[in-house]
């Protein structure tokens, strides 16, 4: 887990230093990738993994194929991203008392993030949250692109 | 008749003065004529204001309960200072009354003030019980509150529950936009306060049984932690060194500790940790939805939530974590359990094709019957004096309102706050 962090904070160092150097490097350097806003980097992700929710059976936490398949996609997006800092946000279901449907989101946050650990994204890039009844509805888990 | 008479309460409780309950048939009548004061001249008018004041609040007070029934106070049954006394119970006969509550407000050399309470048995015409304060002339409503308390008390022998105080979830708008502040208040409605700014989503606020602390969950770290506030000092950290998620907080009886909800992760158990830190221990294992710990009045025992069965039942266990049982079986789910003050009864929202209800049930699972009709209730939270729930009701439009119904059911009447509001916790009475 440190190693993860410490190694991002060394990349983002390095590529500090070589936006810098770069006019003296320009003509061997790597092609300089195209800077997207964080609203472009969103937009791209929600298309290309097919959406940024997964939903959930009543009461339950357990991913269903459609939902391994969507986090599949999520997780490769995230890989191609390592300068992306993503939460996994866990909702309750509608009806549900206060403190149950905030420990049912959590668990339906922990759920898809392991699950996007367990396909190669690295820990430190994926935090979770719950909103338990807050904004009720479907119970889901929204991978959210934070920065 | 009973319900009607709360009905009615319901909307006259806008002015407490006004709120004389006709109460049960069998309710004890209470005769309050005004409070004396032995002083004269512009101290004494002064005393004779808050004395006045204070016997309007002791009849509404005692109005809210169902075992006394306070005749509407007269001024123009104003005794003289040695009839507080030395009553002429003659006087008092023929009005009915079974209790009388006589009392006298005095101005003290060092600018406080002294009241003095006495309840007599009309009817025996003999004296009950009596009570003095030294307090400051600001602090007259906390002395009529023990007032009320003592007549209570000579009443029921159950401790009187009319100086506590009540937490809850102030809420502004509806939807994403909503605003959430903890805000505090005396449990008449007096001495409203607003703990947090609401720059942050909060939730659940408890009071320490003292109502010296607040613990409650703040979204500040961008998912809820519980925090504890100290109220007097207005320091509050984490109550936990960590960041993991954690929530439904609630202290012992004794205020030494606090049993919570915390996120191991996909796992919500209960957990419990001094009220000032160190290492919390971990009280339930089981990999399904733990939560809402409430401790016993004497703080063995922990009544809690868990889905372990497939749906939410209440479970009790020793407050070390040992010797959990299964006290709920009913169908559909029970939940946010809380512990009466005398024991005797659990206080539950329960879940189910009707919606949420409240509901009691006895610590052995016996007895269990529904108070509420729903269908958007929960959080219920005991009166100091066990014989009354406070809880919130989710209107139709979004918005969330806190009610109070009696344990031995009646119509749910509306608890008069400047907004609307959820997570309700009702304090133990402060000495």
């Amino acid at each position: 887990m440190r190693k993860i962090l410490l190694f991002l904070a060394l990349g983002i160092a390095a590529t500090g230093a070589q936006a810098q150097i770069l006019p003296f490097l320009s003509k061997r350097g790597p092609q300089q990738p195209v800077v997207q806003g964080i609203d472009a980097l969103r937009a791209d992700f929600a298309a290309q993994s097919g959406g940024t929710t997964v939903y959930y059976g009543l009461g339950s936490a357990v991913l269903g194929a459609p939902s391994r398949a969507m986090l599949a996609a999520q997780a490769a997006w995230i890989r191609r991203h390592p300068e992306v800092v993503v939460r996994v946000e866990g909702y309750g279901d509608s009806g549900d008392t206060r403190d149950h449907a905030l420990a049912v989101g959590a668990r339906r946050a922990e759920e898809a993030r392991d699950y996007l650990v367990l396909l190669g994204v690295p820990a430190a890039q994926v935090s979770t949250t719950t909103w338990g009844d807050e904004r009720s509805g479907l119970g889901r888990a929204v991978t959210v692109l934070v920065r | 008749m009973k319900r009607l008479s709360l009905a009615f309460l319901l909307i006259a409780s806008a002015s407490a003065a006004e709120a004389q309950q006709p109460g049960a048939p069998d309710a004890t009548v209470v005769e309050i004529p005004p409070l004396s004061s032995p002083d004269s001249g512009t101290k004494g008018n002064e005393m004779l204001q808050i004395g006045w004041e204070a016997t309007q609040l002791i009849a509404s007070d005692l109005g809210q309960t169902t075992e006394l029934m306070p005749l509407k106070p007269k001024r123009e049954d104003y005794v003289s200072y040695p009839e507080v006394t030395a009553p002429s119970f003659g006087k008092w006969r023929p009005l009915g009354a079974k209790l009388l509550l006589t009392g006298f407000v005095q101005s003290r050399s060092d600018g406080r003030i002294a009241i003095g309470c006495y309840v007599y048995d009309v009817t025996k015409g003999s004296e009950l019980a009596r009570k003095g304060f030294v307090l400051p002339k600001s602090d007259w409503r906390r002395a009529a509150h023990k007032c009320s308390a003592l007549a209570y008390t000579a009443v029921t022998g159950s401790p009187g529950m009319f100086d506590t105080r009540i937490t809850y979830v102030a809420e502004n708008g509806v939807g994403d936009g909503k605003v959430r502040r903890v805000a505090v208040m005396d449990s008449d409605g007096y001495n409203h306060k607003y703990l947090t700014t609401g720059s942050t989503i909060v939730l659940k606020p408890r009071l320490s049984p003292r109502a010296s602390q607040l613990a409650y969950v703040s979204f500040s770290e961008g998912k809820p932690i519980v925090r504890l506030l100290d109220i007097g000092s207005g320091k509050e950290r984490p109550l936990v060194p960590n960041d993991a998620i954690s929530f439904a907080p609630r202290f012992s009886p004794d205020g030494s500790r606090i049993a919570f909800s915390m996120m191991l992760g996909p796992n919500s158990d209960i957990y419990v940790v001094g009220a000032s830190g160190g290492m919390p221990q971990r009280l339930t294992t089981s990999p399904a939805v733990d939560t809402d710990p409430s401790f016993s009045p004497d703080g063995s025992k922990i009544v809690f939530e868990s889905d372990r069965s497939g749906t939410q039942q209440l479970y009790v266990m020793n407050a070390d974590g040992s010797a959990e049982r299964r006290i709920s079986f009913g169908a559909g789910g029970y939940a946010a359990p809380e512990w009466s003050p005398d024991g005797q009864w659990i206080a539950f929202a329960s879940r189910g094709p009707y919606g949420r209800r409240i509901g009691i049930i006895r610590p052995d699972g016996t007895g269990e019957k529904y108070l509420t009709n729903g269908p958007a209730d929960e959080s219920p939270t005991w009166a100091a004096s066990s014989r009354e729930i406070m809880f919130a009701r989710l209107g139709p439009g979004g918005r969330s309102a806190l009610y109070r119904i009696s344990v031995d059911g009646g119509a749910p009447q509306q608890v008069t706050i400047p907004q609307d509001g959820s997570d309700p916790d009702w304090s133990g009475a402060i000495d």
